[in-house]
């Protein structure tokens, strides 16, 4: 039998399955299926702001310098035997156990010695640094603000509107988060439960061209927005759905990251979440008198930990994995040496944490030299500029062109590979042959995408090992006419190499997948 | 940014004002100086002149004291004060007590707030709390005179105030002077005191370089300033916290300031040397400057044009250097300048939580009267209202205060934002046509009858709504907006009906057959003028 002819025949013995498992089929698993982001318009991201600055060195723990760390920080190191190993050098705080997990399945990436040149110690010049991306400028714009000025010229007079009816960005909490200013006003919405209900009187009064009138202006328009707005994310919030067990109710940032995975999945279109958590400025009593591996850091450490993990164990269930990346910020690391009341002072570069599935990477940069002399105030040399993180998330995650992204910073930009695992470029895009498919990541971690194009025709997904035995069945239905995008769950593969055949009436496409841990 | 801010016209200079001293001007002092005043006290302000109203706001009201409500204190008797009590030897029992006088400090602060004087105590008070924006300790009394200490200290010096709340136990705890020692110094204070307390950071000029202070004299002013102790937290002897100087714990080297500084050298003095160092810091002016730029941003206008600075902020900073920083001159001629009151300042800002929440209440004479207890309960309720909208007394969000005060270009526009400005709405809507604060059989809201019967008019519907609007909006509101309110009045009826209405209420006192519906219509105009954007400029 010709190959072509047995392809058909398949497609003839599938069409004899019952209409109706069929449908119902296509409908539980096609859902999740065409959900996958096909473009950079329906991607998240969501930022965590970790308040005060955080002691990177007992984070992200170096763990091949450990008789220098005991000299450093006797008073405040983790032992030894408790880290929670990466790899031989690197190793994380006890507690993050959750993250531990989510960089075993290529879920988090650790960027080490984030900084920015000539550090500024001071929390509020430098956070002002890190929300703006500016350092020589006056900070009154923030760098997402900005983008989104690039794209709605005259925000917020006239928005929403009809193309844009959610608020571009959404600040959970209280307050607006100042990397979302843009010139005019703050692109990101407050929200502090997505639940409660807007109905807000309106007013008529006018703006009289002073001080005043500015003011009389912006609440006018802050009213009309909070009821808009308001009323779409209800709308998300109502329609959208959470299902990891994991959030724990007492833990603030989990509480609030289980809100945006319900806005996310219940449709709301804001491309930017951000969320705080405070207490970070860890002077004093930083760990406990009688155990380093408990006190004010390891709870701080646990919280964000386990709130990371439980989201990104929500968007998998959910399916929406491949829209949403995450990253963290702290305006600065602390000292390499401790103080004698068991805290750190104010110092310069530390680890940044980027999750989701589509990562390039999981370890980035060397592991910061502490030293075994006790240099006063000395804190981590900077290596990677903060503002090329941004640059390259901008670019490998919103797509945004570089040109464009260079003219919102003011250094040179140097762009790496951060999350583009489950990017095409754009010529790349349009040249995806009918004869070819890529799968993104490979190696797997347990989930990827296999992205091809169809005609409109029936397709069924199949994997084999290579002693020809079918081991997992991807996709089985029609699809319209151009590329698309097909999540593959893996997860119950076993490490190894594999072949993902793609059955068409067009013809079939074959591709290797390698599986790893 | 608006066209007219600082444009052609608008007066920049120092010199006393003579204009015309209505109702308009009398009222945006009183709005700026207190929370929220009468439409008596406006009218009062016009008869008394501004200057002999500037003289009664400049003077301090004797302090008072948080007192005892909580049967969880049990040291101190109900209804006195426990602010020199002892703890509880048992810890478990200690922390009881000290949740109990947190609350009643809660309370006490929002009670001076929202008492009726005409007085800038209070806003001057909360303005050096943002100043240094130390938050509630782990002792309650520490952190009692610390507020205590703010509040005594307001109309004073600002120098004297520096040195004292450096070596304030509830400043030495918040940022750690107080396990500052020469084995260790932590340099949290000593930046702080830079950077936001006295000189302020500018630009950075190079490595370690902040145009007015460096690193190492961040450095140098940790070794300076240590050696302070605190002693007597929750103690069960000690009847206050105390702060001690213990030589052996401080660094006696010779310390270097930058050139910022003039090289200053600074010996070793003990318990004094950081008497001394505030002193040298004192000596520059950009001190001066950068706590004239804080005074005017808070009393005047967020936005500090260049032309602002180099006329309002210089002539200010002058007046306070050469009274040797004493705030009260700066305050007078500040108050009684023409800058003040220029037409493009009016309305310029947006009012913070507190000055929302107590516009509504003192403004309309509105305080709960009920059995100290009750009246303790509701006060600490307005304390979380004001915290859930971004304003808590106790805890300013970090060392820099609330960012509504400081943070470009946004300023007072950060107090309202979609969450916010609906938790605006709720609580005035709460407070007028809704129950108000219930605290057992009680409830504390707006007193709709003592305000409309206190206005100067109060059976004429229209006279009602002109007072109403001179009261809450800094520039008045439209002829079409007032309709709208004088609608909501008189039910839409013809305006003789709410004076046979109000006049009916009059002739029956007591009688809520007549009181209620003048007490419900005037309500329901409150209720919609605390949700009018005018409402939240002050």
């Amino acid at each position: 039998m010709k190959r072509r002819n047995f392809v058909k025949s398949l497609a003839l013995a599938s069409a004899g399955t019952p209409i109706l498992l069929n449908e119902m089929k296509f409908q539980s698993i096609g859902k999740k299926l065409f959900d996958v982001s096909k473009s950079a318009d329906d991607r998240v991201l969501v930022i965590i702001r970790l308040n005060g600055g955080n002691d990177g060195l007992n984070t992200v723990i170096p763990r091949d310098q450990y008789s220098d760390l005991t000299i450093q920080r006797n008073n405040i190191i983790i032992p030894e035997s408790l880290v929670l190993p990466l790899t031989n050098e690197v190793g994380l705080h006890p507690v993050m156990t959750g993250m531990k997990g989510m960089y075993d399945s290529g879920k988090l990436g650790i960027i080490q010695n984030v900084g920015y040149p000539e550090q500024n110690r001071s929390h509020f010049r430098s956070m002002d640094i890190w929300s703006s991306g500016l350092i020589d400028t006056a900070a009154t714009t923030g760098w997402l603000g900005r983008d989104f000025d690039n794209h709605y010229p005259n925000y917020p007079d006239a928005y929403p509107d009809a193309q844009n009816p959610d608020p571009f960005a959404i600040s959970m909490g209280y307050e607006v988060s100042s990397t979302c200013q843009g010139l005019m006003a703050n692109f990101s919405h407050a929200v502090n439960n997505p639940f409660d209900v807007y109905n807000l009187a309106s007013s008529g009064a006018v703006d009289d061209g002073t001080y005043y009138g500015s003011h009389i202006d912006y609440l006018t328009t802050l009213i009309d927005q909070a009821n808009a707005y308001g009323g779409q994310i209800n709308t998300a919030a109502n329609a959208g759905n959470t299902m990891s067990t994991m959030y724990d109710p007492n833990n603030p940032l989990a509480v609030q990251l289980q809100y945006v995975a319900q806005m996310i999945s219940g449709g709301l279109q804001s491309k930017v979440y951000v969320l705080n958590i405070d207490g970070f400025d860890t002077h004093d009593a930083q760990v406990s008198a009688t155990d380093t591996t408990t006190g004010t850091h390891a709870d701080l450490m646990k919280r964000l930990s386990d709130a990371i993990s439980a989201f990104q164990d929500d968007l998998q269930l959910l399916g929406l994995e491949h829209r949403v990346a995450g990253m963290t910020f702290s305006e600065f690391g602390r000292q390499i040496a401790s103080n004698a009341s068991r805290g750190t002072d104010h110092g310069d570069a530390a680890p940044l944490f980027l999750f989701g599935t589509c990562l390039d990477f999981s370890l980035m940069g060397n592991n910061p030299t502490v030293g075994s002399t006790i240099v006063n105030q000395a804190g981590i040399p900077m290596e990677v500029d903060f503002r090329d993180i941004y640059a390259s998330i901008l670019k490998d995650w919103f797509g945004v062109a570089s040109s464009e992204i260079q003219s919102l910073f003011e250094h040179t930009v140097t762009f790496y590979p951060m999350l583009g695992a489950c990017s095409l470029s754009v010529e790349e895009e349009d040249d995806l042959a009918q004869d070819k498919a890529l799968i993104y990541p490979n190696p797997s971690f347990g989930n990827s995408t296999i992205r091809f194009a169809a005609q409109n025709e029936w397709v069924k997904i199949v994997v084999f090992d290579l002693m020809g035995r079918q081991v997992a069945e991807v996709f089985d239905g029609n699809l319209n006419q151009g590329r698309h995008d097909i999540k593959m769950e893996l997860t119950d593969l076993q490490n190894g190499e594999y072949i993902v055949n793609i059955q068409k009436s067009s013809g079939s496409v074959s591709c290797n997948l390698l599986k790893a841990k | 940014m608006p066209d007219q801010g600082q444009g052609p016209g608008v007066s920049l200079s120092m010199t006393p004002y003579t204009g015309p001293w209505t109702k308009a001007e009398a009222a945006h002092l009183l709005r700026r100086t207190t929370f929220g005043p009468t439409n008596q006290e406006m009218l009062d302000a016009v008869t008394n002149g501004m200057n002999a109203t500037v003289t009664t706001l400049l003077q301090l009201p004797a302090a008072t004291q948080p007192l005892t409500y909580l049967a969880e204190e049990t040291i101190a008797p109900f209804g006195a004060t426990w602010v020199n009590s002892v703890y509880p030897s048992d810890p478990t029992a200690a922390q009881t007590v000290e949740t109990a006088r947190i609350l009643s400090l809660a309370g006490w602060l929002m009670q001076r707030l929202n008492t009726e004087q005409l007085s800038i105590a209070e806003k001057m008070t909360l303005f050096w709390q943002n100043h240094f924006s130390a938050n509630i300790s782990a002792d309650a009394r520490a952190s009692y005179e610390y507020f205590n200490l703010l509040y005594n200290s307001s109309l004073g010096n600002f120098k004297q105030l520096v040195k004292d709340v450096t070596i304030d136990p509830n400043m030495l705890l918040f940022l750690n002077g107080a396990t500052n020692t020469l084995y260790s110094p932590n340099e949290n204070y000593a930046r702080e005191l830079l950077e936001l307390f006295t000189i302020g950071k500018g630009p950075q000029i190079g490595p370690g370089d902040y145009t007015n202070y460096t690193e190492d004299d961040v450095a140098a002013g940790a070794k300076i300033l240590t050696g302070y102790i605190v002693d007597g937290l929750r103690s069960d002897t000690m009847t206050s916290v105390t702060s001690t100087f213990t030589p052996i714990l401080h660094d006696t080297s010779t310390k270097t300031l930058s050139a910022h500084f003039g090289n200053a050298v600074i010996t070793d003095n003990g318990a004094n040397e950081y008497a001394d160092y505030i002193d040298i810091i004192f000596q520059q002016d950009e001190v001066a400057n950068h706590i004239c730029r804080k005074l005017y941003r808070y009393f005047v206008n967020y936005d500090l044009t260049p032309i602002v600075e180099s006329t309002v902020i210089a002539e200010m900073a002058a007046t306070l250097i050469a009274n040797n920083y004493d705030v009260l001159p700066v305050l007078t001629e500040l108050f009684t300048s023409e800058h003040f009151y220029d037409i493009s300042v009016r309305g310029a800002l947006i009012k913070s939580p507190l000055e929302m929440i107590y516009s509504m209440m003192n403004s309309t004479g509105s305080v709960p009267a009920f059995n100290l207890e009750t009246n303790y309960e509701m006060e600490v309720s307005m304390y979380w209202f004001a915290e859930t909208m971004g304003q808590a007394y106790g805890s300013p969000p970090s060392v820099a205060g609330w960012p509504a005060y400081y943070q470009e270009p946004s300023y007072s526009k950060l107090w309202v934002n979609a969450t916010h400005i609906k938790t605006r709405f709720d609580l005035s809507s709460w407070m007028t046509i809704y129950t108000g604060i219930p605290s057992g059989m009680e409830s504390w809201k707006v007193d709709a009858l003592g305000f409309v019967d206190n206005l100067s008019l109060p059976a004429d519907a229209p006279t009602v709504i002109d007072d109403i609007c001179d009261v809450f909006s800094p520039k008045g509101v439209d002829a079409t907006q007032k309709l709208i309110l004088k609608a909501i009045l008189t039910n839409s009826l013809p305006d003789f009906e709410w004076t046979l209405q109000y006049n009916e209420y009059q002739a029956n006192p007591g009688d809520p057959m007549y009181s209620d519906p003048v007490k419900y219509r005037v309500e329901l105009v409150l209720a919609r003028f605390f949700q009018m954007p005018e409402f939240h400029t002050a």
